[in-house]
């Protein structure tokens, strides 16, 4: 079992995001009170063959009207859809941290923001253009829009940041794991402010092709630890903190809405896509351990809860594992079942999600919820959100490959 | 200005911060405050629009490129090699 590390206390002063259900924090917590569902009919592009043909995508997004007072990145505006996402998202947050820009010590900042496949968008259209449309080249900005730096890199020159600026790249833990890295470099004293977090878009004709062909898709909707679940609904968006030590925070007077209190991280080594309970239940103790906390100090489990067959029943179980008696009062719930499986955003996303749980001490639904499924037998907050206290909050996100990450969050120090 | 020249003008604009109507031939492109990654999708557009591949580098600094004038004839002499190239086919 792990021991609780030691090194300086971090703090969350900024959130953002960019879903289908909202495309600021308010919008997007207001949804997620109400139980809406982001899931709609898959559009915007020419569905051919296509057999699936739902998604939760982000309709009428304006970038241009969102990004318009972007002042040192000049070509923003031309970026891959994923980084417009980061960058809104980014904003979003910077604002709500109220920092003063530019930074007083530039190098003493990071920016790590992750992305679990680039701009897979803008792939698809070069490849179009090359292969289907016989065009003698691809767009010259083609190469920056795909690379799956690209987002940490914009949204690391609009603010300024010097200091350690890169991608995390980890599937569906991808934000998760860029939080916890950002924490870990703050905690031992590499950078004293960082933005954090992961965008994805990567809604496209081949992307619903190699998904289909897996066949882990639903076609009729995200339904977490239900009977009638059969497969996740892509989405698309983007969730960012703004994370800086206590003693920053507070020496200028920000407001603090969470610490960052536990992050774990331990890979299954077994199989791409079948998990193990080990390896969840191991990246959820060590979070614990880390922040220093008990089983029944957790109010609220934000689960990665995908809708696959395997996956909650194995996250039920890896729960069940490391809660023990706990597990049964525990309140869990996917929020998922409103914005979709956002790939690598996930976890940003939900990192929000449990931080306005507890600002708000009201837990999210999960929506679709009419009957569980066999061995899905824990409290996942059926169909309707609830009042509740919430102190402590902890955020799964486990990836393809075996890749889990765990954040815990605790209430601003004292 | 011709037609090539005009149309070249119109790709120019399209890609400037804060287009202008004064350019002309003799226009220093470094004057446009075009950089390199601007001229990289000038090119693109000017080869889509022409119908023509313009070869250069990024990394040398292209005698072609310094005035609008010198990417109108650079353009124009690459339109008839192409012509030429197409007749003798």
């Amino acid at each position: 079992m792990a021991q609780k590390k030691t090194g300086r206390r971090v703090v969350v002063t900024g959130l953002g995001v960019v879903t289908p259900v909202g495309t600021t924090v308010p919008e997007f917590w207001d949804s997620m009170k109400a139980g809406k569902s982001g899931v709609s009919e898959l559009g915007g592009f020419p569905l051919e063959d296509l057999k699936i043909l739902i998604a939760a995508q982000i309709k009428n997004f304006d970038h241009k009207a969102r990004l318009k007072h972007f002042k040192r990145d000049r070509i923003i505006s031309l970026a891959d859809r994923y980084s417009w996402f980061a960058a809104v998202a980014a904003d979003e947050a910077v604002k709500m941290s109220g920092l003063e820009l530019p930074l007083t010590d530039p190098y003493r900042s990071a920016c790590i923001i992750g992305s679990g496949a680039g701009g897979l968008v803008t792939f698809e259209t070069a490849y179009r253009d090359l292969f289907i449309e016989k065009k003698k080249a691809t767009h010259p900005l083609t190469l920056l829009r795909i690379i799956g730096s690209s987002a940490a890199a914009h949204v690391g020159i609009e603010f300024g940041i010097k200091g350690p600026t890169f991608a995390t790249c980890s599937a569906c833990s991808t934000a998760s794991h860029a939080i916890g890295l950002a924490r870990d470099y703050i905690r031992d004293g590499v950078v004293d402010i960082a933005i954090a977090g992961a965008s994805e878009s990567v809604i496209n004709y081949g992307t619903m092709k190699a998904w289909q062909a897996l066949h882990v898709l639903s076609p009729e909707g995200c339904f977490p630890f239900a009977k009638k679940r059969n497969g996740t609904v892509l989405g698309e968006g983007a969730g960012i903190l703004v994370l800086e030590s206590y003693e920053h925070a507070k020496a200028r007077g920000a407001t603090i809405l969470a610490e960052l209190c536990g992050f774990g991280m331990a890979s299954d080594s077994q199989d791409m896509v079948k998990p193990t309970v080990e390896g969840p239940s191991v990246a959820m103790q060590q979070a614990l351990d880390d922040a220093g906390i008990s089983t029944s100090q957790i109010d609220y489990l934000n689960a990665h809860g995908t809708a696959t067959a395997d996956n909650d029943i194995n996250e039920t179980r890896a729960i069940k594992n490391v809660f023990k008696e706990h597990a049964e009062k525990l309140a869990i719930s996917s929020t998922k079942s409103m914005h979709g499986h956002p790939l690598g955003a996930g976890g940003g996303i939900e990192a929000v999600a449990c931080i306005k749980a507890m600002q708000d001490n009201f837990v999210p639904p999960t929506i679709g919820l009419d009957e569980p499924g066999e061995g899905c037998d824990l409290d996942y907050i059926p169909n309707v959100g609830r009042e509740k206290q919430v102190t402590y909050t902890m955020s799964n996100s486990f990836a393809f490959g075996g890749l889990n990450a765990v954040l815990v969050f605790g209430p601003p120090p004292a | 200005m011709d037609e090539v020249a005009t149309k070249i003008t119109d790709i120019l604009k399209k890609h400037m911060k804060e287009p202008r109507d004064d350019i002309a031939l003799d226009t220093a492109l470094t004057d446009l405050k075009i950089e390199s990654l601007d001229l990289a999708m000038i090119v693109f557009d000017i080869e889509d629009g022409f119908g023509i591949e313009i070869p250069y580098n990024a990394n040398e600094d292209v005698e072609d490129f310094k005035t609008v004038g010198s990417v109108v004839e650079r353009v124009k002499s690459l339109i008839a090699a192409k012509g030429t190239s197409a007749a003798s086919a």
